[in-house]
């Protein structure tokens, strides 16, 4: 978890060792980034009703991925959620899009594309 | 940068080695003409009979279902060489050579009036008979478009494949790979694009259905018809029937109506169309037994 939070080369010593300024600063960087925005924490809620999953949509890691490992959502799931984010955000997800890969990559960046996207 | 490994090497080696092969062998079968290809079928299909103990095993536990009675040992046959006259077929359809077919046609009205409101449906096929002899027939009908769904591994197989069989031939090939190839479907759907799948087999053992299909529970899976509940798109059945000879029968058959835009009765429609699906494949592996190209323990 700390190394892909923090750059490996940035935030360890040459022998390895995170030197133990940094670990402050990393700790609130993780608390930080794993807990749901406003508008994360409402996506998160519509996927989680969406596909029945058995999670608290609170529980979700805003940053690990969605589809695969990690949340371990299918490929029908993902079309689930385009689907209901084309319904309930007016966000049309595309398959020619080359960012898809980005966009799913985790809540946190699916709900970026949306809140950049959506109407007023 | 990949590094690529010994074995994916030889995989791929052994993959350019077959499709070699491929190109080599389709281009002998066209030269030789369909009488004498043919003939080189009962010498493979005794080979197969002889050295493929798991796929004799299968067809013979399917044939005593469909047949009612114990197979014998030239039914099996009869199984493998209407599979291998399927085969060989097939590279003189993607040739485009149709016309040395009888080839009959029935429900085509099903496809013109969805062709006509201009929203596609979901094809679904089987391992049964020809997929080639539907496709030639989806090609003549140049206002009707299809992209065929299959899991990427067989979808980069079958490109290769096909570009080795017929390099002008265009096909529309989704892998079921990427994240995103399902919002490819839903957006050729929209488009008016029939979306063919076999919904018979499952690759990954994942959801999966059980129903009763020739006596006893075998799992389906419900990929492609939760696709189509959820695009609400209409199912059609597919299905080319090799009878022998030069002749051919293609079948659409209406399985289902779009599903409603209510939620709740997604899991209803999605059942009762899955098993209208598996009711009627059971009904044409009746009409033609050795049809059936899953050769391997279905009810397992």
């Amino acid at each position: 978890m700390v190394t892909r939070l923090a750059s490996p080369d940035r935030a360890t010593h040459e022998n390895g060792a995170v030197p133990p300024c940094l670990l402050f600063y990393m700790k609130d960087v993780m608390i930080d980034s794993q807990t749901q925005t406003e508008s994360e924490a409402i996506l998160a809620v519509l996927i989680v009703q969406t596909l029945n999953l058995d999670v608290r949509p609170g529980d979700i890691d805003p940053m690990i991925p969605l589809y695969g490992e990690g949340l371990g959502l299918d490929s029908i799931d993902m079309l689930e959620v385009a689907l209901v984010v084309s319904q309930q955000f007016g966000v049309k997800l595309r398959a020619d899009d080359k960012n898809n890969r980005a966009i799913f990559s985790s809540l946190r960046s699916l709900n970026e594309h949306i809140q950049a996207h959506r109407g007023p | 940068m990949t590094i690529k490994t010994p074995t994916q090497e030889w995989i791929t080696r052994r993959e350019r080695g077959s499709l070699n092969l491929l190109t080599h062998s389709v281009q002998i079968a066209l030269w030789m003409g369909r009488p004498v290809s043919r003939i080189l079928l009962y010498p493979i299909c005794l080979y197969f009979l002889i050295s493929s103990p798991a796929a004799t095993r299968s067809s013979y536990q399917y044939l005593a279902r469909v047949l009612g009675r114990p197979p014998r040992v030239r039914d099996v046959f009869r199984h493998f060489l209407t599979f291998a006259s399927c085969v060989l077929d097939r590279v003189f359809l993607l040739n485009e050579r149709c016309d040395e077919y009888d080839i009959h046609v029935q429900g085509e009205d099903i496809v013109r009036e969805i062709a006509e409101t201009g929203g596609g449906c979901i094809l679904v096929g089987a391992h049964f008979g020809s997929f080639e002899v539907t496709r030639a027939i989806g090609r003549q009908q140049p206002d009707v478009q299809i992209s065929l769904l299959m899991y990427e591994e067989n979808a980069k197989k079958i490109r290769a494949a096909l570009a080795a069989i017929n390099p002008r031939l265009e096909t529309e090939v989704i892998g079921l790979g990427p994240l995103d190839s399902l919002i490819t479907v839903a957006e050729r759907l929209f488009a008016g694009h029939f979306i063919g799948v076999l919904a018979d087999r499952s690759v990954n053992g994942k959801n999966l259905a059980q129903y009763n299909f020739l006596g006893s529970m075998a799992a389906f899976p419900t990929g492609p018809f939760k696709i189509a509940m959820l695009l609400h798109a209409p199912v059609v059945l597919m299905i080319g029937v090799y009878r022998g000879g030069r002749r051919y029968d293609v079948i659409f058959e209406r399985i289902a109506k779009p599903a409603p835009s209510e939620r709740h009765d997604g899991a209803l429609w999605m059942d009762r169309t899955m098993r209208q699906y598996v009711d009627r494949l059971e009904h044409y592996c009746r009409d033609a037994p050795f049809n059936w190209f899953n050769f391997f323990n279905f009810w397992d």
